[in-house]
Order: structure tokens, then sequence, then C-alpha cells
């Protein structure tokens, strides 16, 4: 699995996991589905990325660089960060 | 959304639906990511006016025009977003077939300056696709609020090609992109820009191994102008239009040796080796690789300052002092944001979020629309202006000009041209699309719609459609032909086909909707009841849709763009240019509905017509003579709404009657314009199982809603 680089002792969930208002770094996707990936990918939701969760409710919402994106539970599995 | 650019020549489309000015120019393609302001980019080009919004997806379809730039005229085309050479969603394959087929002269990769790290990997891709490519930085006032500053020389220098920073929507840096595509055209694209990427030694082989597969005959003509590396990449991601492309050119005799015959098997196969090798599907691979290369650059020419927010990995202190400058120096800049994201948070606020959305619905769509627009202007305009001036005049006039009664008849009579598709079109329609259009422009140009996706995003669910299926749906309330067309936005067939049926069966289109409201508003039982009935109808039949239609669930994912201060100017466009759509729309079917009921009545077609529909008329409870209204029906709803505004004003309804009327008539087919674009985007068969579910649907529910109003002894 290609991962974002980081050398510090850090836990790794998935964006549901996250608190809101808390920041980490995409450490992977979950590449099991091709279709989700690649929505992922295109949009630029890339591992090594920063992310800051912003809300969980209505719908994941959440900013990575200088972007926000809004998500549902399903997309948000998907996306592992480390923090 | 598309309407047709409006010229400013005058020379080539006003009005027509096919326009393509410039046609056998050098052309400029524009591309980039949806919302980046490719469209105003365009519209400052090329002088024409083609659709600005703000939400990804405004234009789905491809917009040409004409431009002049220094001594030369070009052929200016402006694409539907793409996020990469893969498309994702069926718009970007429209972007992407458009690369594949046309050659352009210059093609102006158009990104949000703030967003550099993330649009930068796909100006790689179209390097690696050797596409004589200008950078535009575009949205540079946003990127500098937020204190960003970026080294356009430098990266300039890094990519080996122009960059040039704009703000669309002020035309500023306009003329520097003038003159860049001037100079870069000129030089008559002498040298070759490619930027090659190195995607690993695992990889490479399998690459230049596919790339050798692609190799033409020496004198073969080659149709596209991507490169082969990139049509060889998009092939081992298994990119559908890349092995069309290569179905195409097997075809062409002469393009290949005959050795290459079985090239499709042998790359699938390939790419099938490559990612066992690699253990990741490819295209995971070919984006972190870009992504890796991305950053790099970006590091060399972008200063990005640390937010003041809890950061847990931030550990760059010179970034961090950056960031205090930068701060001081735009305080107010600062509090702006603050207040746009105070609202922001309101308006996707699990809770408080409902009641902003019935406060936008009350004044933006009750009050004004349907209050206002289609209660007093609509009556003044029918009742004093056409009513009591311009129709008598007419009418007098032609009948002592012309003395045929059949002509009379045609022109000035009871259904006449004149005296009611004119005016139906003039004193109803166009004063309540107007104001309709207004509030929406206003609402999509701040950024509330992706708001409204994620806020109703679980509820949409349960219907079988996404948060993004709520754009689509709130343009059906302005005209379902244009929200049929949007609903190519959405990302599964299913998705696509459920948001259909129910734009055809549930939402009433603005005009409809505006007299329905001024109808109705006396009594706000009856305008409850026809609420309540319409709002069921949407869930059930959704909810029904996505249990019995095949396929998965759908995902939600919507960039979300900032709230945006709307610009008057592109309000005021943006509703003139849909008005005058629209208009263009309904005019010519509404003559042609009142020359068919001519001919109906002088061949006794038309009673015949009125005595089948009476049947289902009386059978909701309706009187025999409101058979006429359905029978406008099926031209278009507005104007069978149009016919109710009729029947009401001479007072020939009861409540009960009016509240089943409009509930069939809201059910009913929008329109025939409706039903051509159903059949374009879905398909003949489709289409007409759409249809004849809804006409039957919508006079049983007129027949349930009825007989329980007067089982229960309902009065209104």
């Amino acid at each position: 699995m290609v991962t974002g680089n980081s050398h510090l002792p850090m836990k790794t969930t998935t964006l549901c996991a996250m608190e809101p208002r808390n920041t980490g770094k995409i450490d992977h996707l979950e590449t099991k589905n091709p279709g989700i990936l690649q929505k992922l990918m295109a949009m630029g939701i890339l591992p090594g990325m920063p992310i800051t969760l912003l809300r969980k409710s209505p719908s994941y919402l959440f900013e990575v660089d200088q972007t926000r994106y809004a998500v549902d539970r399903e997309i948000a599995n998907h996306i592992y960060v480390s923090c | 959304m598309k309407l047709p650019v409006t010229c400013p020549e005058k020379e080539c489309c006003c009005g027509k639906t096919r326009c393509t000015p410039g046609k056998g120019l050098p052309k400029i393609i524009l591309i980039g990511n949806p919302n980046v302001g490719k469209s105003s980019l365009f519209n400052a080009l090329s002088g024409s006016y083609t659709l600005v919004s703000n939400y990804p997806g405004t234009s789905v379809e491809i917009t040409h025009g004409k431009a002049r730039i220094g001594e030369r005229e070009y052929e200016i085309i402006d694409t539907p977003g793409m996020y990469s050479l893969l498309p994702v969603s069926e718009e970007e394959r429209v972007s992407q077939l458009l690369l594949f087929e046309e050659k352009a002269s210059v093609y102006l990769h158009v990104v949000d300056a703030r967003n550099l790290r993330r649009m930068l990997s796909f100006t790689l891709q179209l390097l690696e696709a050797e596409l004589p490519l200008i950078l535009v930085l575009n949205m540079m006032d946003e990127a500098e609020e937020r204190g960003i500053e970026i080294n356009i020389p430098e990266l300039s220098r890094s990519l080996g090609i122009p960059v040039i920073g704009t703000i669309s929507s002020e035309e500023k840096g306009i003329e520097e992109l003038k003159a860049a595509i001037s100079e870069f055209t000129l030089e008559n694209n002498a040298q070759k820009f490619r930027q090659k990427l190195d995607y690993g030694s695992e990889i490479e082989p399998c690459i230049e191994a596919v790339e050798g597969l692609l190799e033409p005959s020496e004198d073969a003509e080659i149709s596209t102008g991507i490169s082969r590396r990139a049509i060889s990449l998009l092939m081992l991601q298994e990119d559908r239009t890349a092995f069309e492309y290569l179905r195409r050119a097997e075809k062409t005799p002469g393009y290949w040796d005959e050795s290459h015959e079985k090239n499709s098997e042998e790359i699938r196969k390939l790419a099938k080796a490559a990612s066992k090798i690699t253990e990741v599907p490819l295209s995971y691979l070919f984006t972190l690789k870009r992504q890796e290369h991305v950053n790099g650059i970006v590091e060399q020419v972008m200063e990005i300052p640390e937010k003041s927010k809890n950061k847990s990995s931030g550990k760059n202190g010179k970034i961090r002092a950056q960031d205090d400058t930068g701060k001081k120096g735009s305080k107010t800049q600062n509090s702006n944001l603050d207040f746009s994201e105070k609202i922001d948070s309101i308006l996707i606020h699990p809770v408080l979020g409902i009641p902003a959305l019935f406060l936008i619905l009350y004044f933006g769509l009750y009050l004004f629309v349907g209050v206002f627009a289609a209660g007093t202007v609509v009556d003044y305009l029918e009742n004093t202006v056409f009513g009591g001036y311009i129709n008598p005049f007419v009418t007098a006039k032609f009948i002592s000009l012309v003395p045929y009664p059949a002509l009379q008849d045609l022109f000035v009579g009871e259904y006449g041209i004149f005296t009611q598709a004119v005016t139906y079109a003039i004193a109803l329609i166009l004063p309540i699309v107007g104001a309709f259009f207004l509030v929406f422009s206003i609402i999509e140009d701040t950024g509330y719609l992706p708001r409204l996706g994620l806020l109703l995003d679980s509820m949409f669910k349960k219907i079988g459609l996404s948060g993004r299926a709520v754009i689509p749906m709130v343009l059906g309330f302005g005209c379902s032909t244009m929200a049929t067309m949007v609903t190519r936005t959405l990302e599964t067939k299913r998705e696509r086909l459920i948001a259909n049926v129910l734009l055809a069966l549930a939402i009433p289109c603005s005009a409809q909707l505006g007299i329905i409201l001024s109808i109705l508003s006396g009594n706000p039982e009856s305008l409850l009841i026809w609420f309540i009935v319409i709002l069921l109808e949407f869930v059930l039949i959704g909810f029904l849709a996505s249990r019995v239609l095949p396929g998965e669930a759908p995902t939600f994912i919507l960039e979300m763009p900032p709230l945006r201060k709307p610009k008057l100017s592109n309000i005021l466009v943006k509703t003139y240019s849909r008005m005058h759509w629209y208009f263009l729309e309904v005019l010519p079917l509404f003559v042609l509905a009142s020359v068919l009921i001519w001919i109906g009545r002088l061949t006794g077609l038309f009673a015949l017509a009125l005595k089948i529909i009476e049947y289902p008329t009386v059978w909701i409870g309706l009187p025999p003579d409101a058979a006429d209204i359905f029978l406008f029906g099926f031209f278009r709803r507005d104007f069978g709404a149009a016919g109710l505004y009729g029947m009401h004003d001479s007072g020939l309804l009861t409540g009960v009657q009016l509240v089943v009327a409009a509930i069939t008539l809201t059910l009913f087919m929008p329109c025939i314009a409706q039903f051509m674009m159903t059949i374009k985007e879905r398909g003949f068969k489709t289409a007409l199982a759409i249809s004849g579910f809804i006409f039957p649907f919508a006079f049983l529910t007129g027949f349930i809603v009825n007989t329980i109003l007067k089982a229960l002894g309902v009065s209104l």
C-alpha cells in the first residue's frame, strides 16, 4: 500500500471515527471499490494531504487543502486518516 | 444547464438551438475542474454570454464562441468541468471525447489559484498528452483573500509553459491572457511541450509496451491531439474512450500494418499484468506519482498561511511567521470570511438548516413569485393591460380589417393566437418565470445549492437519490426541460432515471407553480392540501422506484464552493438569458396549440377530444368544462395552469375542485419539450414508459384526493 510519509507514531482511523474540528493527514484510501476510489482521487482527496473534519451531520463535511467537500458515510469510510 | 449562447454580433444563432460561431477558425479549448470559472473566462474572452453559477456542473454541454484576439480570430470552446483525463461522470466524458476529437491551437487549463496543489496534477496529465497548453490561475482574488502567495514566473519555469493569473469575474488579467495566446499561436507551437513523468521501473515497461502497440504506420493520419503515451496510460486504466478510439483507428484502413490486429486484447492483458505487479489499482498509483511531482512544484512556488485553527501536524515555523504578517494585512477580509462562515454553519446545520430553507422558500418562492409576481403583477397585466386595453383594441381593429369569421376566430377568438397564446405567454407566464429565475439566479450564485445537497442527502437517499440530485430538482422548479438535461451530472443510470421520473411527475415548473400558488394563496388550507399531496407523491414514487429499480444505492460526494456575494450584473444577464430562452420555447408551442385547437374546432375534432377527456375530468369530480385545461395541459403544464387561472377567475370552480384540478395538473407530464429532452437523455422507450405511467397516475391521484375530501365532507 502506498501511504503518505510520516515519521511520527500516529494512529490511523477512518474519517468516520474522527472528531469534528480535528485535523490529520490522509494516510491512504480504501482501494476495494474502484468507483469510489476513482472519484476521491479525481477530486484531489489523496494520501499525504492534510484534512480537517468540519461536520459529521447532516453529512460529512471536510476540508482538504483549500477546498471543502461534502460526502456521505459510505465514502467517509473509504478515507483513512492518521492523526 | 445550457442555454443558447447570446452572440453580441447576432450573426449566427440568436434563438436557434444549434450555434457554432467561429467554425473553421483556429481553436482555443478551455479545460479545467468544475466550478473554477471556465464559463466566466469564456464570456470574458468571447464577449458572449453563457451561464455562470456558483456550483460545480453548471455547464453540462460544450459551448462554442468566437473571439478576436490581437489580429486573429479564433473559435473558442468551453467544456463541462473535468477533474482528470480519466472521467468519472457523464459530463466529464463529454469533455474527454472533445479532447480526443478536436485539435486546438491552444488549450487553456483553468485552475482555481487557491487549489493549485489539487489541480496541477491535471496540468501534468495535459502536458503528458502533449497539448499546447497555457495554465490560467483564476480566482486570484480569493487566493489573496486567504493570504496565499504564488510565484507565477517560477511556476511557469518549472512547468515549461506560460502561466497567467486572472480574476475572470472582474475581467482582470484578460489582456495578459490574450497577449499570451497571441504570442503562443504566433510561435506556431514550434516547441512541443512535454513533461515526461516517470511512473517507476515496475510499470514503465508496461507503458512502453502499450505505446509500442499503438504506433501507427508511417503515413497514417492521426486524428487526435492526444499523445500516444497519454492514451497508453488511459488504456492501462481501462478507459472506455481510449479503447473506442483504438477501435476506430483499427477500422481506419492503412492506420496499422496487419500485424497489429489484436491490439485491444493485447493491451487488456498488459493492463491485467501491470496491476498484478503493483497490487493497487493502476489509477491509484499513477495519481499518487503525479501528486508527488506536484507537491515538489507547489512547495517551490506557493505559500499558504496556516490557519489559526488547532492543527496537530503543523510544524513549520517559517510558514507560521508568514501567517501572522498576512493576517494583519487582511483583517477586514478575514472578518468577511468569518461572517460568511457563520451564515454557512447555519445553512448546513442539521436543525437550523431546515427553518433557514423554509424562510428562503417563503420569501423567495411564496411571497415574491407566488403572491407578488403571479398575483399582483399578473393580475395587472392580464386584466388591466391586456384585458382592459390591448386585447379589446386589437380585437376591434382585427375584426374591422379582416371580415372573415374563421380567421377572426384564429387570431382573436376565445382560443385565438393573440387573445390566448400571446396573452398567456406575455401577461401570465413571462412575469412569473422572470421572477422565479431572478430568485433562482441569486440562490445559485451564492452557492446555496450544494449546501442544500449536503443538508438533504440523507433524506434523498431514502428515495434512491443522493444530495447531488438536489440541483436538478431545484432547477426543475424553473423549467423541467433544463433540469432533465442536468440529470446527467448524476453518477449512476439508476439515479438519473429516478430523478427524471420525479421531475416529470411531481416537480411543477415555475410558471405552473406561480399560477397555482396565486390561485390557492387565498385559502391556506387548500395550499396545504396541495403541498402535502404533491410531497407525499414525490416521496412515495421515489421510494417505490428506489425499491423496484435494480442497481446500487447512490453515493454522495460534492465539492462545496465558498459562499459568494452574487454579482448583480451576472444575475440580471442570467435571468434575462433564461427568460429569453423560456419565452422562445413557450411561445411557438402556445401558438401551435391555438392553431391546432382552431383546426380542431373547424373539423369538430376539438369537441370530440373534449368529450373524451370529459370522462376522466368528471371522474375526478370536476365540471365537464374543465376538460379544456387538461387538453391544454397536453401541450404544456403551464398552459393548462393558465387555463385553470382563467376558470378560477370566472368563479367556475369550488374550493375542492380547485385543489383537485391543481393536484392533477401538477402531476401531469410537464410538456412536449420535456418529453423530447427525456427521449434525448434516456431513450424513446423509457420516455414513453414514463409518460404511460404519469397520465393515468395523475388522474388516479386526483380521483383519490377528491374521494377522500368528499368523504370527509371538506369544503374549502
